[in-house]
C-alpha cells in the first residue's frame, strides 16, 4: 500500500523540483536588484576576464630598465622545453658583456604552456603573461619571433583585447 | 514470416555517450545484447614511447594529458614513481599540499563523472549544478599552479612554489559551501524514480569477477571489496589522514553512484585535515639539476579517482630518460569488465554501464 502511494504521488519529483524551483526563484527575484552581481558566469567579452596571478599564458620576453633584452642565450629554456618550441641563435653586441639573442623563435602552435622554460631561466628574462586569447587568422602568425609586426615576443598580441588589463599592455 | 536474426551495431566512435572515441561492437538479438566488444585506440598518441625519449623532468607534461579530468592525480603518480627511482624524500609540507590538491582533483573528477553520467541517463539539471562547483575547483587549480586542466602542478622532489596568498580563503569558501551542494545532488537523484529505474540492478559486476578482471576504484568498492591504495599502501600524507573507505555490496550502477558520493564527502574531510594540519617548512627537496638514473626499476601505484594508476619505470645507467615507461591505466583495465556487465541486458543499459565505469579515453589509449 505504501509503495503504491509512493508510486502514485510523485514525492521524489516534487523534491527535485523544489531544488530547481528555489534556484530559479533566487535568481529571478534577485536579478538586477542587488548591487553585487549574483551571476555564476562572467560577462566576458564586455568585462575583461580576471586571471589568477599565476596564470600561464603566452611566452613573453622581458627587457630591463634600459631597454636591453634580459636574455643571455644560456639555452636553458630551449633544452628543458618538452615540445621543443624555442629556437635561439646567439650573437654579440658592442658594449654588452653577455651574449645577446639574434633570433628567438617561439612556435606557439606546439606550446603546451607548462612554464618549464620560465622555471629554468636563471635571469628572469622570460615570463608567461596573462594572455589567453591566442587565435590568429594565419598559421604563420602562430610562429613568433623577435621582429614581427603583428605580434612579437616583447608584447601582448593585439588579439588579446579582453584578457589583459590595460595597465599591463 | 518473422526471421530471428542477430544484428551487429557499432556504438561509437562518435557517439556522445561513449565519453570520447570509444567504439563498442554490439551483437544484438532484438534489444538484448548478445555480445559486446570494446574497440579502443582512436586516441592513441604513444605517450609511453614519447616519455622514453624525454628526460624524467619533461615526462610529466604527458601524464597531464592522459586522464585530463584528473591531471593532478596522474602527476602525483609520476612524481612519486620518480622519487622512488631516485630515492628522494619529499618535505612534509609538500606532501600535505600534494594530498590536498589530489583530493580536490578527485572531487573535480567525480563531479564531472556525475555530470556526464546523469546527462547520459537523462538528468540535465545535475550537469549544470556540478559544473558550477567544478568551476571553483578549477579556480583553485589556477590559483595554485596557473592552469586549470592540464595542471603540471607537481615537480619531482616536491612542488614548484608554495601556496599562493589567499589560497586558504578560496579553500575555506569552497569547503563551506560544498556539503550543501552534495546534498542538492542527492536530493535531485537518489530517490528520483527515473534515476532509480535506470540504475538499480543495472550493469552488475560481483566482487569475484571484479577481482578476476583487475578492476579497481569505486567499481570494485561498490562490489563490497574495501580496497583503496590510500589505505592499503599509504603514499603522500594519507597515512596521517583520518578517513573511511566507503563500500557497498549491491555491485550495481546505483551502488557505484552512492560510493562515489560518499567518497566526495571523505575527500572534503581530507582537505579539511590538510588545511588544519599544514606543517611549515620547505616545499622542494634538494635534487640535482639533471637526474641520471641507475640500473633500477620501480612500480608505483596510487589511487586515482578512477582506480589504481601505476607507473612502471626502468632506469638505465647514466641515462637522463627512462629506458622503459609503462602506465597501468585504471580506465583501460576497468573497461575490460564492460562485456561482463552488459551481456544479456538491454541496449539502453550499455550507456549506463559506460557512464558508471567513468572512462576517459585519453588514458585508455594513451
Amino acid at each position: 500500500m505504501k509503495k503504491f502511494l509512493k508510486t502514485l504521488i510523485p514525492f521524489d519529483i516534487a523534491k527535485g523540483l523544489t531544488i530547481t524551483g528555489t534556484h530559479f526563484a533566487k535568481v529571478f527575484l534577485s536579478a538586477n536588484r542587488r548591487k553585487v552581481p549574483f551571476h555564476v558566469v562572467s560577462e566576458y567579452p564586455e568585462v575583461p576576464a580576471k586571471m589568477q596571478p599565476r596564470f600561464r599564458g603566452r611566452l613573453q620576453m622581458l627587457k630591463d630598465e634600459a631597454g636591453e633584452i634580459k636574455c643571455v642565450c644560456c639555452l636553458a629554456c630551449e633544452k628543458i622545453c618538452p615540445t621543443q618550441v624555442i629556437t635561439i641563435e646567439s650573437g654579440k653586441k658592442e658594449g654588452r658583456k653577455t651574449k645577446l639573442p639574434t633570433r628567438y623563435d617561439f612556435e606557439m602552435e606546439r606550446c603546451i604552456f607548462c612554464e618549464f622554460c620560465v622555471e629554468s631561466c636563471g635571469f628572469d628574462a622570460i615570463i608567461l603573461n596573462h594572455q589567453f586569447e591566442l587565435a590568429v587568422y594565419n598559421r604563420e602568425d602562430m610562429s613568433l619571433s623577435m621582429e614581427g609586426t603583428f605580434q612579437n615576443m616583447f608584447g601582448v598580441s593585439p588579439v588579446a583585447k579582453f584578457s589583459v588589463a590595460d595597465e599591463e599592455k | 514470416m518473422f526471421k530471428n536474426e542477430e544484428m551487429e551495431v557499432n556504438l561509437g566512435p562518435q557517439h556522445p555517450s561513449t565519453h570520447g572515441v570509444l567504439r563498442v561492437k554490439l551483437r544484438l538479438d532484438g534489444e538484448t545484447i548478445k555480445h559486446c566488444t570494446p574497440v579502443i585506440g582512436y586516441l592513441h598518441r604513444g605517450v609511453e614511447k614519447i616519455c622514453e625519449n624525454k628526460t624524467f623532468f619533461q615526462g610529466q607534461v604527458w601524464t597531464d594529458r592522459m586522464d585530463y579530468c584528473s591531471a593532478v592525480a596522474n602527476n602525483l603518480g609520476w612524481a612519486e614513481a620518480n622519487e622512488k627511482l631516485f630515492g628522494i624524500t619529499v618535505p612534509r609540507r609538500a606532501q600535505y599540499i600534494r594530498t590536498m590538491l589530489n583530493e580536490f582533483n578527485r572531487l573535480a573528477s567525480h563531479l564531472i563523472w556525475l555530470a556526464t553520467h546523469a546527462l547520459d541517463i537523462g538528468a540535465m539539471t545535475v550537469f549544470l549544478y556540478t559544473f558550477r562547483e567544478r568551476e571553483d575547483i578549477l579556480d583553485i587549480n589556477e590559483a595554485f599552479c596557473g592552469s586549470r586542466l592540464t595542471t603540471t602542478a607537481l615537480r619531482i622532489g616536491g612542488l614548484r612554489e608554495d601556496l599562493p596568498p589567499g589560497f586558504a580563503k578560496l579553500v575555506n569558501k569552497f569547503l563551506a559551501k560544498f556539503p550543501a551542494c552534495l546534498e542538492e545532488y542527492e536530493n535531485l537523484l537518489s530517490e528520483n524514480r527515473i534515476w532509480k529505474k535506470r540504475t538499480v540492478g543495472v550493469a552488475k559486476l560481483n566482487a569475484e569477477d571484479a577481482i578476476a578482471l583487475g578492476v579497481t576504484g569505486p567499481v570494485l568498492r561498490a562490489a563490497g571489496v574495501p580496497y583503496d591504495i590510500r589505505k592499503a599502501f599509504p603514499y603522500a600524507a594519507y597515512a596521517e589522514m583520518d578517513f573511511e573507505v566507503p563500500t557497498r555490496t549491491e555491485a550495481d550502477t546505483y551502488a557505484r553512484y552512492l560510493v562515489r558520493l560518499a567518497e566526495m564527502r571523505q575527500s572534503t574531510r581530507i582537505i579539511q585535515q590538510c588545511m588544519d594540519g599544514l606543517p611549515e617548512g620547505p616545499v622542494m627537496a634538494k635534487i640535482p639539476k639533471i637526474l641520471r638514473a641507475e640500473v633500477n626499476e620501480v612500480y608505483h601505484a596510487t589511487e586515482a579517482p578512477k582506480g589504481e594508476i601505476g607507473y612502471y619505470l626502468v632506469g638505465e645507467k647514466g641515462s637522463t630518460n627512462p629506458y622503459r615507461f609503462h602506465v597501468r591505466a585504471p580506465g583501460f583495465i576497468n573497461l575490460q569488465s564492460l562485456p561482463k556487465m552488459v551481456e544479456g541486458s538491454l541496449l539502453a543499459d550499455i550507456v549506463a554501464a559506460i557512464g558508471t565505469l567513468d572512462i576517459v579515453l585519453g588514458e585508455i589509449d594513451r
